[in-house]
């Protein structure tokens, strides 16, 4: 997931790909340290939570969704900070969008992976549940390598595009595989 | 400056990660976080009282939370009644964020159910597809359950020994023989019995009276030994 990256690197770019090893190792160990404590720790079924929801998988279920919003404002301001979207020029704001949804989105993230690996845990026990803790894992290693490299120079031009997709994607299907279907299962409400 | 702004925010959730751990760790009863403290295993378990001893009921341990946590879901707890429409019961047994549920009518239809239970949440599944989903609080659990090709919505309160659940499991002539019995508060009791329980779609009959403060059942010449299940004590868990 994390270290798919460092295994490709094109030969021309060797040097600047090199530079992906350690922030790829790093991700990977925060990603691996969550998914074994997740899977040795007993899930204790209730943490911290907040006032004003009628259950902790709403209060989750909002929180994700949030971080999922403003993971669309990053993807949509990087596309305008690359030229990609037609006729629009990039504002001289574009960077502070594009850094500040990063940031409220990754805080947003973190309460509601707290509460699944405090109370809930690595579980198995279905195919949704099993994808959403394998995925739940690697975005916090994937976010890792992003934040690791971002401030790297010299980089091949695809690197940042790709690890910034893959945490996107990788929180989308996040998304999916629980807020969505609580909305489903349970109705969406506060 | 510039350069360290990701590695801020990084550190930033990190620490929140952390210390939103530490509250959630704090806001615990005290009982639970004790066995996975590796810290201090020897000690915590030397100082800590049996096991038995500290076992509160739900709704009497959720006022005593600290001040940010809310509490509305218990740890252990046993919920029985009868499914919208009244042709079958359920019951639903939780302990420790595992939980074990039954529904039964009395005859073809029945599914035992396995999963977790966390912060109000009860995700399951059984054989045969069977799936369960619910909410659940100090007072009731309310869902959604699919067994033996039908839906049944339910709404069910919680339930005291000698209400509840009940589950008995023989070998007869090579199978293994489980049967279910669910008690309601009011007295009603329905039971199925599977023939073949580790089939992967076991097909069930009607299960033969159990006796409550016995705790057995007679199957034709076999006697049939029921234990509770409760999520209160962890019977069966």
């Amino acid at each position: 997931m994390t270290t798919r990256q460092d295994a490709l690197p094109p030969p021309s770019a060797a040097s600047g790909a090199a530079k992906l090893v350690v922030p790829c190792l790093i991700g990977a160990l925060v990603a691996l340290t969550l998914g074994i404590y997740g899977r040795l720790h007993s899930p204790t079924g209730i943490a911290i939570n907040i006032a004003g929801f009628s259950s902790p998988g709403y209060v989750k279920s909002w929180l994700a969704t949030g971080a999922t919003v403003f993971a669309i404002i990053q993807v949509v301001s990087a596309l305008v900070m690359y030229g990609k979207v037609p006729r629009v020029s990039a504002p001289s704001w574009i960077g502070g969008l594009h850094r500040w949804s990063g940031r409220i989105a990754f805080l947003l993230a973190v309460p509601v992976a707290v509460h699944c690996l405090y109370a809930l845990g690595f579980q198995n026990y279905s195919t949704r549940v099993m994808i959403h803790s394998v995925l739940g894992c690697a975005f916090f290693g994937a976010f890792t390598v992003k934040m690791l490299i971002l401030p790297k120079k010299g980089l091949p031009g695809w690197v940042l595009p790709v690890v910034g997709a893959v945490v996107f994607t990788v929180l989308v299907l996040l998304w999916f595989t629980s807020a969505y279907w609580f909305f489903a299962t349970f109705g969406i409400k506060r | 400056m510039r350069r360290n702004t990701p590695l801020i925010t990084l550190l930033t959730g990190a620490a929140l990660g952390v210390i939103l751990l530490i509250a959630s760790m704090l806001s615990t009863p005290s009982k639970t976080p004790a066995g996975y403290n590796a810290a201090a295993p020897a000690s915590s378990a030397a100082t800590q009282p049996s096991p038995a001893s500290v076992t509160a009921t739900p709704s009497s341990a959720s006022p005593s939370q600290t001040a940010p946590a809310v509490v509305t879901a218990p740890v252990k707890a046993d919920y029985a009644g009868q499914v919208q429409g009244g042709r079958a019961s359920i019951a639903i047994s939780i302990h420790d964020g595992r939980a074990i549920a039954y529904v039964c009518n009395g005859s073809a239809i029945e599914a035992w159910y396995k999963g977790t239970a966390a912060n109000g949440v009860l995700i399951m599944t059984g054989k045969n597809n069977a799936h369960l989903s619910a909410i659940y609080d100090f007072g009731k659990v309310t869902g959604d359950v699919f067994a033996h090709g039908t839906d049944y919505s339910f709404a069910v309160g919680v339930a005291h020994k000698p209400s509840g659940l009940y589950q008995a499991t023989a070998l007869v002539r090579g199978a293994t023989v489980k049967a279910g019995w669910i008690v309601l508060s009011n007295g009603t009791k329905v039971g199925s019995i599977e023939s073949d329980a580790n089939s992967t779609a076991p097909s069930a009959t009607q299960a033969p009276d159990l006796d409550v403060t016995t705790g057995t059942a007679q199957d034709g010449d076999t006697v049939l030994h029921a234990v509770a299940i409760s999520g209160a004590t962890g019977s069966g868990f």
